[in-house]
């Protein structure tokens, strides 16, 4: 059988089995699959066994192809999704800062959440946003959303959404334009904070439903930054957490925390340092850290042990890699 | 409607996920719709956001009325706006060679005023506070800090003197200067290091997140 | 009060219980108050319960001061809060500020919370003088405080409170200055080697030995930022390179203004080298500019024409490493340079020559020997010595100072400490 033949074959074949599967799903005969904790050991030791194989094919000389790096790191992420095995998250410096600064808040507190990010980042910021909002919407914090990015608006009523249906968010009878309101985007990158440091309202004319701001109740006294008591901003790039650093905390003295994606997180450290923020999240392990901290089961959470098998998978790549290189080098010296 | 964008969504995220086995036609027409997609997106958004809710809505500000039919609430419009949109259409000039050297002054304007916001931005938060926060006390008051937080100190410190000097250009990297350029860029590399670690979990994230996708949203096997 | 004649106690003893009584028709505004005392306090209407009277203390030392340095449009207010609001549980609901206007009816400006002991006032008007005043209230007594003396803000014309932001940025500015015109006069300005430089010759010749293209790629950010003026001052260099051996060079962009800036340098370049007919607008072209869909464009061009080398210069986000694993996957020897740290590490383990940072600008100022590029590049190694000299004496004069307890050293903290403090 030729290799296209083989390929559509198996294009055919998944197709099928997608197409069966979808069916079960709608029509309820596929269930969730769980697997036992006997069966996740097992697993693990097999993928264990694979990588030890692969570590000693690397030492006969035998190089594995890169498709199959990239199988094994699928196989990785995709089988944690069925295993009943937890994992615990130890609370970092930055995460608790961030939550003493927060929990320090008396009731009825203005907090300014920014959603500075798009879809492609949501996998890492959205669990982020959802716990923090469930955090200061069950201790009476007033939430005010606003967005630097076109997309981050939309994240922010999908993230209110599922957190507006928990059922001790139900209970306190929340009222959008009272307790929460979303002021949508606006284009203007860091100008846009800076006119926020003087007049919110310059930049804000209405709300996502399109109320006038002057009616919203939540923002009645709400001129600019020196009426927010905290600020929380999610961010994936530019415009993002070093311009409200630059514009809203060293220039008009907010005080404000940050969610950031793990590609920005390591440059923030500096600010964190500095003072500058009160705490920073980092990527899926921060939005895990604070729902273990403020005791929200999310996404964070649930992502994180295909994180650990992801970063263990690569750990052994590397180490199999070093090893490829080295006995390489090695056999062009004799050689030479 | 649901189920064909679940579909839809799977067959555009597997294809790509394709190109991981080969190029292939099926990679191919999904980054030619991303494109295509993303270019009419972004092309809506700023038209929409920029053109008509800034400047035309600044210029020209929608009436409000009452239920009584009275005006209420109009805003004043800003003229300002327009000298604006006048640089904006310089700018296009840019596309026609004979008088494409009118979009330097538009192009001056914007390069101008970001260095000068940029300026005061990026030498207040990224320079001067982290100078004032780097001149710590090594061993603290009376030597109370932890092994932990002198050594956390000595590398801070260290490293960010270090790295000054490998980025410091004036002076070839010999002898002594050499030596702490080196240490510079050893602390350099090892915050790479960290860094590229930080970014692995940031791109694991992207794909956990897609597997979540087709396995609990399209799917159905997982919660 | 005193004690006097009958008529003289009559008087005041009618006006205190005319007080009093008002007292009870104003615990109207207090009664109808939910969870959120301030929410409901401007309702007079409800009827005012039988309860014991909560006195509460007013606040003191209510100061309204102008806020300096600003176009004379802020006062600012500090107060110290009533002593009933300091106390354990606190009796004290909240506070209302009330403002005055040229000595008008006074409106209510504010309502805060407990424990706020200040506010600032903004979009006044220098012309005008205002006055506040300060009601504390509990659920059914109000306190007011003195009212201020009546204010105009003003304008002042300089913030001196950034007076060493200003001189710090004098120095490092007037260093740049003084570079760029000592290279304009024909003085030799020393730039240490850069490591990735030479190589570029070295890739170019690679390129056209294999009869490959070359592909550039300039970040994917607009003209307005520096790295992609960096990028594009290197393709200016390549360009003149490529026009020599008449490599071919593919350039897709993000961005439409670098389109047409990348067009003029490449087309100059052609021209200098005497081929102009060689040159072809279809060298540069504008793909999209989402971040993704560039990069999926991007691939698929490495992917099918195979470059023999590709050169990402300039600011890149989350692509970095698609793009540098994608070229590293085709065997294309690559260069790439930016300043944006946290791309770096990708450029580093994909990429067989890295300018890590400001290596990127330093390369730019190199190649071109632009008296401006050059003349900054030495002007922010200024910058970096003050940093440096500012760390090593401030560390030690605070290690020495602080375990020492040496006065003087202190004193040089102290010192550095005002000088590198932001307002």
């Amino acid at each position: 059988m030729s290799t296209r033949a083989k390929e559509i074959l198996v294009i055919g074949i998944v197709l099928l089995f997608s197409i069966i599967i979808y069916l079960g799903k709608v029509f309820g005969w596929v269930e969730v699959i769980r697997f036992s904790p006997l069966v996740s050991m097992i697993l693990i030791g097999i993928l264990f066994l694979a990588l030890l194989y692969i570590l000693v094919l690397t030492l006969k000389g035998h190089l594995i192809e890169r498709r199959a790096v990239f199988l094994f790191v699928a196989i990785s992420v995709a089988l944690p999704f069925f295993m009943t095995i937890s994992q615990s998250a130890r609370i970092s410096p930055e995460v608790q800062q961030l939550y003493d600064n927060v929990s320090e808040l008396p009731k009825g507190s203005k907090v300014l959440v920014s959603f500075d990010f798009d879809p492609p980042s949501a996998p890492e910021l959205q669990p982020m946003a959802e716990s923090f909002l469930h955090y200061c919407l069950l201790n009476d914090l007033k939430v005010i959303i606003m967005g630097l990015w076109p997309q981050g608006p939309q994240q922010a009523n999908l993230a209110m959404d599922r957190v507006l249906k928990k059922e001790d968010i139900i209970a306190k009878k929340l009222r959008d334009g009272k307790d929460y309101v979303n002021l949508g985007f606006q284009a203007g990158n860091e100008f846009v904070i800076k006119g926020m440091g003087a007049d919110f309202s310059s930049m804000f004319k209405s709300d996502y439903s399109g109320n006038s701001y002057h009616d919203i109740e939540i923002v009645k006294n709400v001129k600019n930054f020196s009426d927010i008591d905290f600020a929380f901003n999610l961010s994936a790039g530019y415009p993002g957490t070093q311009e409200w650093v630059q514009i809203a905390v060293d220039r008009y003295g907010l005080s404000m925390g940050a969610g950031n994606t793990a590609v920005q997180a390591p440059m923030m450290y500096t600010y964190v340092n500095a003072g500058q923020l009160k705490g920073l999240l980092g990527g899926i392990k921060g939005a895990a850290e604070f729902e273990n901290i403020v005791d929200y089961i999310g996404k964070g959470t649930k992502y994180m042990l295909s994180q650990s098998f992801a970063h263990m998978i690569v750990i052994a790549f590397i180490i199999i890699g070093n090893v490829a290189y080295f006995k390489n080098e090695r056999g062009k010296k004799k050689k030479h | 409607m649901e189920h064909v964008a679940l579909w839809i969504a799977a067959f555009l995220t597997l294809g790509i996920y394709s190109f991981l086995y080969k190029d292939n036609i099926w990679y191919k027409l999904c980054e030619s719709i991303f494109v295509g997609i993303s270019a009419g997106y972004w092309f809506v958004v700023l038209f929409w956001d920029n053109i008509y809710g800034k400047f035309w809505v600044g210029v020209f500000p929608p009436k409000a009325y009452n239920d009584a039919g009275e005006l209420v609430n109009s805003a004043e419009p800003d003229y300002l706006l327009i000298v604006g949109a006048v640089l904006g259409v310089m700018m296009i000039s840019r596309l026609i060679p004979k008088i494409g050297w009118v979009s330097r002054w538009p192009l001056a304007f914007i390069v101008g005023s970001t260095s000068g916001l940029y300026l005061i931005n990026y030498f207040t938060s990224n320079m001067m506070r982290q100078v004032e926060a780097t001149i710590i006390p090594l061993f603290g008051m009376n030597y109370e800090l932890s092994a932990y937080d002198i050594i956390g100190n000595l590398v801070i410190v260290i490293g960010t003197f270090t790295g000054l000097v490998y980025f410091f250009f004036s002076k070839e990297h010999k002898g002594w200067f050499g030596r702490t350029a080196k240490i510079g860029i050893w602390t350099i590399m090892i915050t790479f290091g960290a860094s590229f670690g930080y970014t692995v979990m940031s791109r694991m994230s992207l794909l956990i997140g897609r597997i979540d996708f087709l396995f609990g949203d399209w799917l159905g096997l997982i919660k | 009060m005193h004690v006097g004649k009958s008529t003289s106690l009559y008087l005041p003893q009618l006006f205190f219980l005319f007080l009093f009584i008002c007292n009870f028709l104003l615990l109207s505004l207090v009664y109808a108050q939910t969870d959120d005392p301030l929410l409901n306090s401007e309702d007079s209407s409800v009827a005012i319960p039988d309860s014991e009277l909560v006195v509460v203390a007013p606040v003191t030392s209510l100061i309204a001061e102008d806020y300096k340095y600003d176009d004379g449009k802020q006062i600012n207010l500090s107060w110290v809060p009533s002593i009933d609001d300091q106390l354990v549980g606190s009796k004290v609901l909240g506070y209302r500020l009330f403002r005055i206007i040229d000595d008008g009816k006074p409106e209510l400006l504010a309502k805060l919370r407990c424990g706020a002991n200040s506010y600032s006032d903004g979009k006044l008007k220098s012309e005008s003088v205002y006055s506040y005043y300060l009601e504390a209230f509990s659920k059914n007594f109000i306190a007011t405080s003195t009212r201020t003396v009546p204010i105009s803000p003003e304008r002042e014309w300089i913030n001196f409170d950034r007076k060493y932001l200003f001189l710090l940025a004098f120095i490092i500015g007037g260093a740049v200055i003084f570079f760029i015109e000592s290279a304009r006069r024909g003085k030799k300005l020393f730039v240490r080697k850069i490591a990735g430089l030479e190589a570029v010759d070295e890739a170019i010749g690679r390129a056209t030995e294999m009869g490959r293209p070359i592909l550039f790629i300039p970040g994917i950010l607009d003209m307005n930022d520096v790295q992609t003026l960096a990028g594009i001052t290197i393709l200016g260099r390549v360009s003149q390179q490529i026009a020599n051996y008449d490599t071919k060079i593919r350039m897709p962009v993000s961005r439409s203004l670098v389109m047409t800036a990348a067009r003029e340098t490449i087309k100059a370049a052609y021209q200098t080298a005497g081929r102009p007919d060689q040159y072809s607008d279809d060298m540069v072209n504008y793909v999209t500019d989402e971040q993704f869909g560039y990069v999926a464009a991007v691939d698929g061009i490495m992917v099918r024409e195979k470059p023999a080398t590709v050169f990402l210069m300039g600011a890149f986000f989350a692509e970095s490493l698609i793009l540098a694993e994608t070229g590293n996957s085709v065997g294309a020897i690559q260069i790439a340079g930016t300043a944006r740290p946290a791309q770096l590490p990708f450029f580093i383990a994909a990429c067989d020559f890295t300018l890590i940072g400001e290596e990127l600008f330093a390369a730019s100022a190199y190649l071109s020997g632009e008296p401006k590029q050059l003349g900054s590049l030495k002007g922010q190694d200024v910058g970096k010595g003050i940093a440096m000299a500012a760390i090593l004496i401030g560390v030690l004069a605070e290690t020495i100072g602080t375990a020492w307890n040496v006065e003087f050293m202190n004193d040089v903290v102290r010192w550095l400490t005002i000088l590198f403090t932001t307002q």
